[in-house]
């Protein structure tokens, strides 16, 4: 990358701490687990009005309790999102006509984001969130009040959910995501429409409605084999002794193993979804996996009304 | 044709400031009823700058992290430390071993590095600045386009200003390793076996603009240096078992950067009323401190100064950067280094108290 001041030419590889290296049972220790009710969010932070020069922007963070930690290893997963609106502005002269509003997305990781140090070119997966983003937005705006013009929408991830405790993942890809799931994603696209949403209300483009992001998941449910392994009586097993459990908002590092999990862009006042995503086997349950992610949607927008509504008393 | 009086246009001042930008801050620069000195249009004296904030290491996967808002500028910047082999650099630059000591936490920062040091950060790129403007922190910057030349510049001057500064003392990010004696050695028992460099830590600092509304480089320089103060580097040694450098994770274990003083950057622009049209008469100019957006649009002429109050005979001057045009010559120079200087002191509180 020309334009860019790069690394050393021989590359530099990331630092591998001595106590990953060391047996299962010392790590294993360390491994989170949901402490939260099954339908219990994390506590979500909303803040709009940080860009001013933006015609909208806003601030989301999910906020972890903080344990202080003995180790500089991350180990809490949290979700910081900024997002600025520009727009409605005139297309370039040499745009096709488009008789109603063009909705751009862009979604990117700061290189600071994730465990595994990213780069500055956009990748296949920032793209899928954009377009996954587009979708949920464009239920939203109403087009045909703004022709010729164009609205972007740019989400920079500060910090990204994970995708799998970090203990599971030393033999992890690029992305991280170690055993292929990518269920860290599901989050960061609920938070980028919740925090899309608050950004565009406050530039004042006409929306139907709100759209707000939630996710649940099926996750096997692993408290008995956990009180088996503390005992140490259990053996090799792949978690079909164990039943499936239904969760809201879930973060990753904290089951075992997850099934499925989808994420929705809700509209409650009108009921209607305007952007589903769904990852992993659900079976037979998958309507219900849907409905439970419509109550994590629900209750987001309780957070969302309350940023929206200090954001006009601070005008 | 009766002669009727022109009826006066009123309009507000938002309209003034878009339709006529430079006549806009004239007025407001030459309007001194009722004050002592002029006025910017963001209300702030010519000479007045924006108090900084910041808030630090709030990130989890950086060593060091740090959020800096001046005014509307808002700026994250993270540090990742990764490690650079010696044996993947092509050219491994020629370090006595004398110079070498063994890790024993501080590296004494105010005796005179040896000459071949200070090439060895920049021959080996064991910092890499990058600033990243296009997150939508301005209309003019969003996101699609590869870096523009403000990007591409600010990045670079940050490089030049960290290697010229000599900042961070490279002894930090040696990562040393003494072999154990063996049976050859035993001739002469004297001697032990050299120590040797296996790796370095490799910096990368990523910037990036949350929000922009002028002046970049000082906030960008601000968050750098506040988050390279509270940087804490892991312990790493090389393992030859597993023949790899293995890091401690213990925060106990992590030591921080030794860095050399604390230059801090503070920029002026400079108004003249030559160069718009409809100013009137008199050639007027001012030199205007920490600019913002509507300024940075109406000022060709810019000054940047680098001072660090910390080194050993006091006040120095560490850079100063000057392009655009012919105002400022010798005597608004002076000025305006002492007035960096004031400056430097309301930089070094806030980098103080929010280390903590």
């Amino acid at each position: 990358d020309r334009r860019r001041i790069n690394g050393p030419p021989g590359g530099t590889s990331a630092p591998i701490f001595a106590s990953a290296l060391s047996s299962d049972q010392t790590i294993e220790k360390l491994r989170p687990t949901r402490t939260r009710q099954a339908d219990e969010l994390r506590k979500i932070f909303l803040k709009t009005g940080l860009t001013p020069s933006a015609s909208g922007s806003a601030y989301l963070e999910l906020q972890v309790p903080n344990s202080p930690s003995q180790s500089l290893i991350p180990q809490r997963s949290t979700l910081k999102l900024s997002c600025t609106v520009h727009g409605p502005r005139p297309l370039p002269r040499s745009a096709q006509f488009s008789s109603n509003l063009v909705l751009t997305t862009t979604v990117k990781f700061a290189p600071f984001a994730t465990r595994q140090r990213r780069g500055y070119v956009r990748d296949s997966t920032e793209r899928d969130l954009a377009v996954h983003l587009e979708t949920a937005l464009k239920g939203i705006l109403i087009g045909e009040r703004w022709p010729k013009s164009g609205v972007d929408v740019v989400v920079t991830v500060l910090e990204g959910e994970e995708d799998g405790w970090w203990g599971d993942e030393l033999s992890g890809g690029a992305s991280g995501a170690g055993k292929g799931g990518g269920w860290g994603l599901m989050n960061v696209l609920a938070g980028c429409i919740t925090v899309s949403c608050a950004a565009i209300v406050e530039a004042g483009i006409d929306c139907v409605d709100m759209v707000t992001g939630g996710v649940a998941a099926a996750v096997l449910d692993d408290t008995t084999a956990q009180k088996a392994r503390r005992k140490g009586t259990a053996g090799d097993d792949d978690g079909n002794s164990g039943s499936v459990l239904a969760v809201l908002d879930p973060s990753p590092p904290e089951h075992r193993e997850v099934i499925a999990a989808c994420v929705v862009g809700y509209l409650s006042q009108r009921d209607e979804i305007t952007e589903l995503w769904m990852k992993g086997n659900a079976g037979a349950d998958a309507e219900a996996l849907v409905d439970r992610a419509v109550q994590a949607a629900v209750a987001t927008r309780a957070v969302l009304v309350q940023a929206v509504i200090e954001s006009g008393q601070a005008r | 044709m009766t002669s009727a009086s022109p009826m006066p246009l009123s309009f507000s001042r938002e309209i003034f400031a878009t339709v006529s930008p430079a006549p806009y801050l004239l007025a407001n620069l030459t309007n001194v009823e009722g004050e002592e000195y002029p006025r910017r249009t963001n209300s702030r004296q010519t000479d007045e700058f924006r108090l900084p904030i910041i808030n630090v290491n709030s990130l989890q996967h950086c060593f060091g992290s740090a959020v800096v808002r001046t005014g509307d500028t808002a700026v994250v910047c993270g540090v990742r430390g990764e490690i650079l082999h010696s044996s993947d650099i092509a050219n491994p630059p020629n370090v006595p071993a004398t110079s070498l000591h063994p890790q024993s936490g501080t590296a004494g920062s105010d005796t005179a590095s040896p000459a071949q040091d200070i090439y060895e950060i920049p021959a080996l790129n064991l910092l890499v600045p990058n600033i990243e403007l296009a997150t939508g922190s301005s209309p003019a910057y969003l996101p699609g386009n590869p870096p523009t030349a403000l990007a591409q510049t600010l990045s670079q001057r940050m490089l030049s200003l960290l290697h010229s500064t000599r900042l961070v003392d490279v002894n930090d990010l040696r990562i040393l390793y003494q072999p154990p004696a063996t049976p050859e050695d035993e001739e002469t028992p004297d001697v032990s076996p050299a120590v040797e460099i296996k790796a370095y830590w490799t910096l990368y600092i990523d910037i990036l603009f949350m929000s922009l509304d002028g002046n970049p480089f000082d906030a960008a320089w601000g968050a750098l240096l506040a988050a390279l103060k509270n940087t804490k580097l892991p312990r790493a040694w090389w393992d030859p078992d597993l023949e790899m450098i293995v890091c401690s994770d213990a925060i106990s274990d992590a030591r921080g950067l030794n860095l050399h003083g604390v230059p801090v950057s503070v920029s002026f622009a400079v108004f003249d009323t030559k160069r718009h049209k409809g100013m009137g008469e008199k050639d007027m100019a001012w030199v205007l401190a920490d600019p913002d957006t509507f300024e940075e649009g109406l000022c060709e002429e810019t000054v940047t100064i680098v001072v660090d109050g910390l080194s050993s005979n006091g006040m120095q001057l560490r850079r100063i950067e000057k392009s655009g045009g012919t105002i400022v010559g010798k005597d608004i120079m002076r000025s305006i280094v002492g007035r960096a200087a004031k400056r430097w002191e309301e930089w070094h509180s806030v980098i103080g108290q929010a280390g903590g």
